[in-house]
């Protein structure tokens, strides 16, 4: 555990050193101030989102439009740009030969790269969150919020229910980013790490758009990012959100164990 | 050990004894198979079959064993880190923490004083060969694993290298050292092992190995190379034949061979050139590893 919290610790380092890595962060915090600028600057709305008919009404519908338009498309792409490469990283610098003549196993370099993978998506996610979350209330104020069955939501509620609907989707985030680190350690290739899963989450969207595949649509990850619509009825329900959780966990285990099982198995001959 | 790459079978049953203190180099051909041991000996590569037993312990398979460092190949490091940076990681993954002062003392001690806040991107590839060794000597290791050391270094750098590797062994460490240049082999190295199609060829002591040894071959252009081959008739310690690119591939110990020179002025041919084409020891790897022609 030791070795696994040194090389998490040193994962991070990298990570920030990276210019990529800048400015996904970046995009994250400046993105949604420019969406609400753009809002002010015309009449029309986003009409076809979820909330987006509110968007003028009430900072807090920014938020949950920015979380239904990047779940729906960038979502799988901006946590893989991270988790799709941080193993195969190692191969384009032929550096797990220096790592793998430690002392640390490799158990633990799965662990360190698997956990700054999933650190990773839960801070772009936190900031993309509370960045809309401020853009939203600063510039457009933070009147009450019309929930999906008509009734108004106070601002304090709604921040929190807000933020929780932010939160809901992690589990399926961590799912993709397992995914990514999956398709990272398998292909050894960075580009392919990145790519595969981003084309998963598009096809998985399609699909969900797809009439007649209902049991399938909800073993998707995709589907996942749409649990948090029960926190906005006058009924609150929660179970999509348990499914969510599930399903979530079982892709990242599933993705986790093959992955470790492929590094762990694996005959380093070259580099 | 056995490991097999496909249908090439890369190792089979290798057995090396390496007295501790010494330098024992390793050689072979390209394909004989001396990357695969020492990247089985490091962990990175599994044995198909057999054990591998470092120090007196079985290494377990994907695991760096015990008291053993090094590199392999080329060293390689994060470009985009400085030297010292790289060196604190490895040091972490070792449960160690390494100072500025003990940094800088392996820095200085591998011939890159002054260099450990320099990104590695801009190192020289003679410079990351240096920081490997820096590397694995972090590690404070029984057996030191190098593959190629001196590569890309320039002829004080290969100086300084054999010197600080023959230092490492008066220490008390013990060296493998892989290397395809005989003459660094014979500077460095006390014993020898040869593998040759993934097998040991030879293994023992370098003064036995000389022992064994035949003598250098050179080859020989003179003006009539039917009189200069008549003239090595019957002349003990020198042994003359067709060379494959012309004139006369001759083999002998530098007095036989100032001897028949002497001979060839005496009859009246003119050696035009004559050129050392191997050393002895050389004579007996290609030989040992059927590479001899």
């Amino acid at each position: 555990m030791r070795y696994a919290l040194t090389l998490y610790r040193w994962e991070l380092e990298k990570l920030t050193a990276q210019w990529r890595v800048r400015a996904v962060f970046g995009v994250a915090v400046l993105a949604p101030w420019l969406f609400v600028a753009a809002l002010r600057l015309q009449d029309a709305v986003p009409a076809d989102t979820l909330f987006g008919r509110w968007v003028h009404l009430t900072g807090f519908a920014t938020p949950l439009v920015v979380l239904v338009f990047t779940t729906q498309y960038a979502l799988p792409l901006l946590i893989s740009l991270v988790a799709g490469d941080i193993f195969a990283a190692e191969d384009r610098y032929g550096t797990w030969k220096t790592l793998l003549t430690r002392s640390a196993g490799r158990g633990a370099v799965f662990a360190g790269k698997a956990l700054a993978a999933g650190t990773y998506t839960v801070v772009f996610v936190g900031l993309l969150a509370c960045s809309s979350l401020a853009a939203g209330v600063v510039v457009l104020g933070h009147q009450p919020l019309v929930g999906l069955s008509g009734t108004l939501i106070g601002g304090g509620a709604a921040t929190g229910l807000v933020l929780a609907a932010w939160a809901s989707v992690l589990p399926a985030a961590l799912g993709f980013a397992a995914l990514a680190m999956l398709c990272s350690i398998a292909t050894r290739n960075g580009p392919a790490g990145i790519i595969i899963p981003t084309m998963v989450g598009l096809l998985m969207q399609l699909a969900s758009f797809v009439n007649g595949v209902d049991p399938l649509r909800h073993l998707l990850l995709t589907a996942n990012f749409e649990a948090w619509h029960g926190f906005f009825t006058a009924d609150r329900y929660y179970q999509p959100l348990v499914t969510s959780a599930v399903l979530s966990a079982m892709y990242l285990m599933s993705c986790l164990g093959i992955g470790y099982l492929l590094l762990h198995r694996r005959d380093f001959t070259e580099g | 050990m056995v490991k097999r790459f496909g249908a090439v079978r890369a190792l089979d049953t290798v057995e090396l004894r390496v007295t501790p203190g010494t330098v024992h180099g390793l050689l072979g051909p390209n394909g004989a198979g001396k990357t695969t041991l020492l990247r089985m000996l490091l962990g990175l590569v599994r044995p198909d079959s057999g054990t591998v037993r470092v120090l007196g312990e079985r290494v377990v398979p994907h695991r760096a064993p015990t008291g053993v460092a090094g590199f392999v190949e080329s060293p390689r490091f994060y470009p985009y880190l400085s030297a010292q940076a790289n060196l604190d990681l490895l040091a972490g993954l070792d449960g160690r923490h390494a100072s500025v002062d003990t940094v800088d003392e392996l820095l200085a001690r591998v011939g890159l004083a002054g260099r450990g806040a320099d990104q590695v991107s801009g190192f020289s590839f003679g410079m990351r060969q240096r920081l490997g060794l820096a590397a694995a000597l972090l590690r404070e290791p029984r057996l030191l694993i190098l593959d190629e050391p001196a590569n890309g270094l320039d002829p004080a750098g290969m100086r300084d290298m054999r010197a600080l590797v023959r230092e490492l062994a008066e220490d008390g460490r013990t060296v493998l050292l892989s290397s395809h240049l005989m003459a660094e082999v014979e500077q460095v190295c006390q014993d020898v092992t040869i593998l040759s199609a993934g097998s040991v060829a030879y293994h023992g002591t370098l003064d036995a190995l000389r022992d064994r040894a035949p003598a250098p071959a050179h080859h020989l252009r003179t003006s009539d190379d039917a009189a200069a081959g008549a003239a090595a008739r019957g002349r003990v310690g020198i042994e003359v034949e067709p060379h494959r690119h012309g004139g006369l591939a001759v083999r002998a110990e530098t007095a036989d061979l100032d001897d028949y020179l002497l001979a060839l002025a005496g009859a009246g041919v003119t050696v035009r050139a004559l050129a050392q084409t191997s050393t002895s020891l050389e004579q007996l790897f290609l030989a040992a590893t059927g590479e001899d022609g």
